[in-house]
């Protein structure tokens, strides 16, 4: 399994600049940082969050079957995102932070692409809107 | 697995933000504000109109905008931001939005959502103000009554499990969860102040009747303008998750007042004795203007009020079906009666 597990010596979790769907503290682990890189194998386009289910090939050749909890629909809509965006099959790599209990979970901090790319950053050419001109 | 150590610290976006609203260059003015509520020619044309004759109010609005609820110490009595304040504030939301994490813009541990999974907006509010709250002048929620008697619960109402020991709130059943995480509703004042998304609401207007319509967890007002009585006032038996609102226009105002709130809603503190007053009104064709005013004798020692300018959304609303996939509550559970387990383990 190629999950490198980061030990953030100087972590500083912090509270939402306002509050979030539902508490991070309660389900996952700032301490347990991953990053993951498997296929996708679907993308649950939910509320109240979008769930990417990827396939992670451990060492010895089997696979495990993570869930990766990822941005509202409504959001990633108005990011650009679409439900073509991320196909089934795409390689990935991702990284977030895993399930407290350690199960095959983790939340969604950041998507990159084979060719680098990372979605739903509107200045790497992804075609995220910028935010709607306001009159001013 | 190998482990590495990561030399840098983790800064969330509100921390970001809030290190520069720290920095306090010279006073702004109100005259600053005055000129942008004026320069748009169209704030002169006439009030837009139903064909019933009320203002018109209808369409999808969004409030969403950088300025904070409070204002922050660091301003001491100052309500307006300088140029170069904006542009720096602006300038980091949106480096915010689109950039990678880096050393400067690290991904949020502590938080659900990457930021650019969010859509909290990139601009400061159309007068430039320090805070949101209008009044008190100071910019800041009032005081409790009970200042330190521990009545300050979430704000979208009930759970997370006040005073428990356990991160992230009591997990005993979902009973302990807030209101929002149940996907029961995000509650109001809640729902009508900035927050990370669905920042948006819709307002339907009829001769009788207006619908305001709220993007987070898809709440629906229906508010009665022609001054029927409350039916929940009697005998304290029927109180709502939003309490009950009755409306009537004053001139080009409409008034939104809502009491008969519950025991099960929880806005810092306040729920059976909280009473709203929203006061919309159109400012031209690009702008509605909210007043929010809270109330609450036994929570705050005075009202206090928010103004929001909204301006049009992106598009339509778009449903926010919250309890379609809510595996986080499960999740959240499960992840309690698994520490517990491991705690007994170790006995």
């Amino acid at each position: 399994m190629r999950v490198i597990l980061y030990c953030a010596a100087l972590l500083v979790a912090c509270a939402a600049p306002a509050m979030a769907h539902h508490s991070f503290a309660a389900e996952f682990d700032s301490k347990q940082p991953v990053v993951l890189k498997g296929t996708v194998t679907r993308m649950e386009w939910i509320n109240p969050h979008s769930w990417i289910h990827l396939d992670v090939k451990n060492p010895d050749g089997t696979v495990s079957k993570w869930m990766i909890e990822g941005g509202t629909p409504n959001t990633l809509v108005r990011r650009g995102f679409t439900k073509d965006s991320l196909k089934e099959g795409t390689e990935i790599t991702v990284e977030g932070f895993r399930a407290k209990n350690g199960a095959l979970r983790a939340n969604g901090a950041d998507l990159i692409l084979p060719d680098g790319r990372r979605l739903f950053i509107g200045s790497s050419g992804t075609g995220a809107p910028k935010d709607p001109g306001d009159g001013r | 697995m190998r482990p590495v150590v990561l030399a840098t610290l983790f800064f969330a976006a509100i921390v970001a933000a809030d290190h520069l609203l720290a920095q306090s260059p010279a006073a702004g003015s109100p005259a600053q504000s005055e000129r942008r509520e004026s320069k748009g020619a169209a704030a002169s044309a006439p009030v837009p109109r139903t064909p019933w004759g009320h203002p018109d109010l209808q369409g999808t609005w969004d409030y969403k905008t950088i300025t904070p609820l409070e204002r922050r110490a660091e301003y001491g009595d100052r309500q307006y931001l300088t140029d170069a304040e904006v542009k720096t504030l602006e300038d980091a939301a949106g480096k915010r939005m689109d950039l990678p994490p880096s050393d400067e813009q690290p991904n949020q541990a502590g938080t659900i959502h990457a930021t650019y999974l969010t859509d909290p907006g990139r601009r400061v509010d159309d007068d430039r103000r320090t805070s949101l709250i209008v009044d008190p002048p100071d910019g800041r929620v009032p005081a409790l009554v009970n200042a330190g008697g521990g009545r300050g619960g979430g704000r979208g109402g009930g759970g997370r499990g006040g005073g428990a020991a356990r991160p992230g709130g009591r997990a005993d059943s979902w009973t302990d969860r807030s209101l929002l995480e149940r996907c029961i509703t995000w509650g109001i004042p809640t729902a009508s102040l900035p927050g990370l998304y669905n920042n948006n609401i819709q307002i339907v207007q009829s001769p009788d009747h207006v619908v305001i319509v709220h993007e987070m967890v898809h709440d629906a007002r229906v508010i009665p303008l022609d001054g029927r009585p409350r039916v929940t006032g009697k005998g304290d038996t029927a109180r709502n998750y939003l309490g009950e609102s009755r409306g009537w226009f004053e001139g080009d105002t409409l008034v939104v007042e809502t009491t008969n709130f519950g025991t099960k809603t929880n806005y810092r503190g306040a729920n059976v004795n909280l009473k709203l007053t929203e006061r919309y009104r159109r400012v031209n064709a690009s702008r509605v203007e909210l007043l929010l005013t809270v109330e609450d004798p036994t929570v705050w020692t005075k009202p206090w009020t928010v103004k929001l300018g909204m301006r049009p959304s992106e598009g339509d609303l778009i449903e926010y079906a919250c309890h379609e996939g809510n595996y986080g509550l499960r999740n959240i559970l499960e992840v309690a009666r698994d520490e517990e387990k491991a705690a007994a383990g170790q006995k």
